[in-house]
């Protein structure tokens, strides 16, 4: 156990390294003036950017400029952030907490239906209960997340007024920055209820609906789909048959026996599937304007903030190492018979 | 003759597939004494799982039972619900399935499987349970009973696993066993041993065995009775004793001649020509009769009855008028 764990973790360098020195070595094929350009505001100071390259060395080789930024990282500095006006770690430290909150939102609601419907499909194989499961799912699979989303924003915001898009609102920027509110977990959700700001939560959850829902729907349909096969798959063993046998009620026989062993292989996507919302929100915060580290990477890319880049990277690289690991343990946790070695 | 404690009479199952409709038990009728093993021999799709499942409506969803009943204590299994069935199942009717390693759920521990049978029928509390399921285990010649209550069935050995289901069988002392094939899946020494403890407590506990195999062999260790099963169909039933003795049925004869022995010393053993009917197909005569040695004209036009003599019964037209 021990032993794995070093191994896994040894991963993660090699994994951190391969990652950013692929799109460091990118972001070389831009000039120096250009990279250069992004911290000079001014065109009335255009001359300055020569001293900026020179500052920062510019021109130097990729390598040496690779191994400063190393160098830096393992400082924790990740360098400025022209985009999001912060250095890029703060950023990171700011923008994480909500991503977060929406993949964990979103993963309940995959997970919980999903599981629901895949089991309720297997167990009513062919009937009218498989049916809508299966008709949702192929329709999960078949929609676009940008064309859902804008969807969504059209129906509940813009005709139904149900919910709100965008950024958090003005009462409530003005009290979560306030001298009241204490920050306990970085979470809003959480924070605003641990401060008892019930309006806070309100408006919090209202932001979170429609990302979520809308992030929900491909997961959601891959979800039913391998748990209505895996159900299928264990209630066709001799083991169900055995508990039927010993006199065990159906329930008993579907979720304790059978539903055990499905959910196995539902655990694995879950985690897969979760660390994936982690970096790949992308989409529907800029859809959203929902203020997450997926937007931020969106903004650093589009106005070539090259540190914003990288640490967003770097931050989902280390994600994806680290998800990985905690879902293989809680494989181990599910499936006695795994044993990591 | 005493009583007996479950009777099946003029059992029907037939399964649906997209193929068609297929067969599998056609009119089976057996009485099983109290206190006997009864053996169902035969051979792979010759009814004899099929049979057995259906007493607990046990069968896969392709399978139906079209006609017949089946009688215990007064009551048609096949007519209760399935809250009133589920009383029955394990606590007066258990069963042991042939592959004893996957029969077992693997992300449960013994302990859990074990007590999950008492509390289905009896209200206990949890650590009276445990301590029921530890006695079980040592009865069943597990060592350690209390420490392995914990461990998982891929920690047990084949012939373990197969303990642990009668154990889990045994657990509320039913009037009868139906072990399908239960040491089918063992190696030979491990098969004895089984063998030995089923007999073992099958005398302690005075129940009753159906006891199915293909095995002819394991037959005449255990079984008190023999019914041999030919698609579907009962060809010959006797007192186990006198079939091995002198057995009446030409497919009988034939499954005993095909027995390797240590007394006799042979270049090949004489195996049955042809294959049985195929799923399916329902021969208008004796099913038995394109691959019989005896067979005349009209076996292969008319199925014969069941031919009762003393306690023998045998589907042959040999046995007419004897």
């Amino acid at each position: 156990m021990m032993r794995f764990l070093l191994r896994r973790l040894c991963l993660l360098p090699l994994v951190v390294l391969g990652v950013t020195f692929l799109l460091f070595f990118l972001t070389q094929r831009l000039s120096p003036e250009m990279r250069a350009s992004l911290y000079v505001k001014d065109p009335r100071q255009m001359g300055a950017l020569e001293e900026v390259i020179r500052q920062y060395g510019l021109r130097d080789n990729v390598f040496r400029q690779y191994g400063r930024w190393l160098k830096n990282v393992a400082h924790g500095d990740l360098g400025y952030s022209p985009s999001a006006n912060m250095p890029v770690a703060q950023a990171l430290k700011k923008y994480l907490p909500a991503t977060i909150q929406l993949a964990f939102v979103t993963m309940v609601l995959v997970v919980f239906f999903g599981v629901w419907f895949g089991a309720a499909s297997a167990v009513h194989k062919d009937k009218w209960q498989d049916n809508v499961a299966r008709l949702v799912s192929v329709g999960g699979f078949s929609l676009p997340i940008f064309v859902l989303g804008l969807l969504l924003l059209m129906v509940f915001y813009g005709k139904l007024h149900w919910f709100s898009p965008g950024g958090y609102s003005i009462q409530t920027d003005i009290i979560i920055h306030g001298a009241g509110f204490k920050t306990y977990t970085g979470f809003l959700l959480v924070d605003s209820l641990l401060n008892g700001q019930w309006r806070v939560f309100g408006d919090v959850l209202n932001h979170l609906v429609l990302p979520a829902l809308t992030l929900c729907i491909g997961s959601f349909a891959l979800m039913v789909r391998v748990m209505r096969s895996s159900m299928l798959e264990e209630l066709g063993k001799d083991y169900v048959r055995t508990a039927r046998a010993k006199g065990l009620t159906e329930y008993q026989v579907i979720y304790k026996h059978a539903g055990k062993n499905a959910i196995i292989p539902v655990i694995t996507l879950a985690g897969i599937q979760f660390i994936r919302l982690l970096g790949g929100t992308v989409i529907v915060e800029t859809i959203f304007d929902y203020p997450g580290i997926g937007r931020f990477g969106v903004l650093a890319a589009q106005q070539l903030d090259i540190a914003g880049i990288l640490g967003f990277s770097l931050l989902v690289a280390v994600l994806f190492v680290v998800g990985n690991l905690l879902c293989d343990l809680l494989y181990t946790a599910a499936d006695p018979r795994i044993r990591l070695e | 003759m005493q009583e007996p404690v479950l009777q099946v009479e003029d059992l029907h199952v037939t399964f649906h597939t997209d193929l068609g409709t297929t067969p599998a038990v056609r009119g089976l009728s057996y009485a099983l004494p109290k206190g006997k093993i009864l053996a169902v021999v035969g051979e792979s799709g010759s009814g004899k799982t099929v049979q057995a499942l259906a007493i607990l409506n046990l069968l896969p969803s392709t399978a139906q039972v079209t006609g017949g009943k089946i009688l215990y204590q007064g009551k048609n299994l096949l007519a209760l619900k399935n809250a009133q069935l589920r009383r029955i199942r394990g606590k007066k009717i258990a069963m042991i399935f042939q592959d004893p390693g996957a029969s077992l759920n693997p992300v449960l521990t013994i302990g859990e499987q074990l007590c999950e049978t008492l509390h289905a029928h009896e209200k206990i509390s949890k650590p009276t349970a445990r301590k029921r399921a530890a006695e079980l285990l040592s009865q069943v010649g597990i060592q350690d009973a209390e420490k392995r209550l914990d461990e998982y069935p891929f920690q047990f050995s084949g012939g373990m696993c197969q303990r642990v289901m009668i154990a889990m069988a045994l657990a509320l002392h039913p009037d009868v066993l139906i072990a399908d094939e239960p040491t089918t899946a063992l190696d030979v020494t491990v098969q004895a041993q089984i063998l030995k403890l089923m007999k073992d407590l099958q005398r302690q506990n005075g129940m009753s065995v159906i006891f199915i195999t293909h095995n002819l062999a394991v037959a005449a260790q255990v079984a008190d009775e023999v019914l041999v099963l030919y698609a579907g169909q009962c060809m010959e039933h006797a007192p186990a004793a006198e079939l091995f003795k002198q057995p009446f049925h030409p497919y009988t004869q034939g499954l005993l001649n095909s027995l390797a022995s240590v007394h006799k010393k042979v270049e090949k053993l004489p195996a049955i020509a042809g294959n049985p009917p195929r799923p399916g197909e329902v021969l208008p005569g004796c099913p038995f009769a394109p691959r019989c040695a005896h067979a005349q004209a009209r076996c292969f036009e008319q199925c014969p009855p069941l031919y009762t003599n003393s306690f023998r019964r045998t589907r042959c037209f040999l046995q007419e008028g004897k």
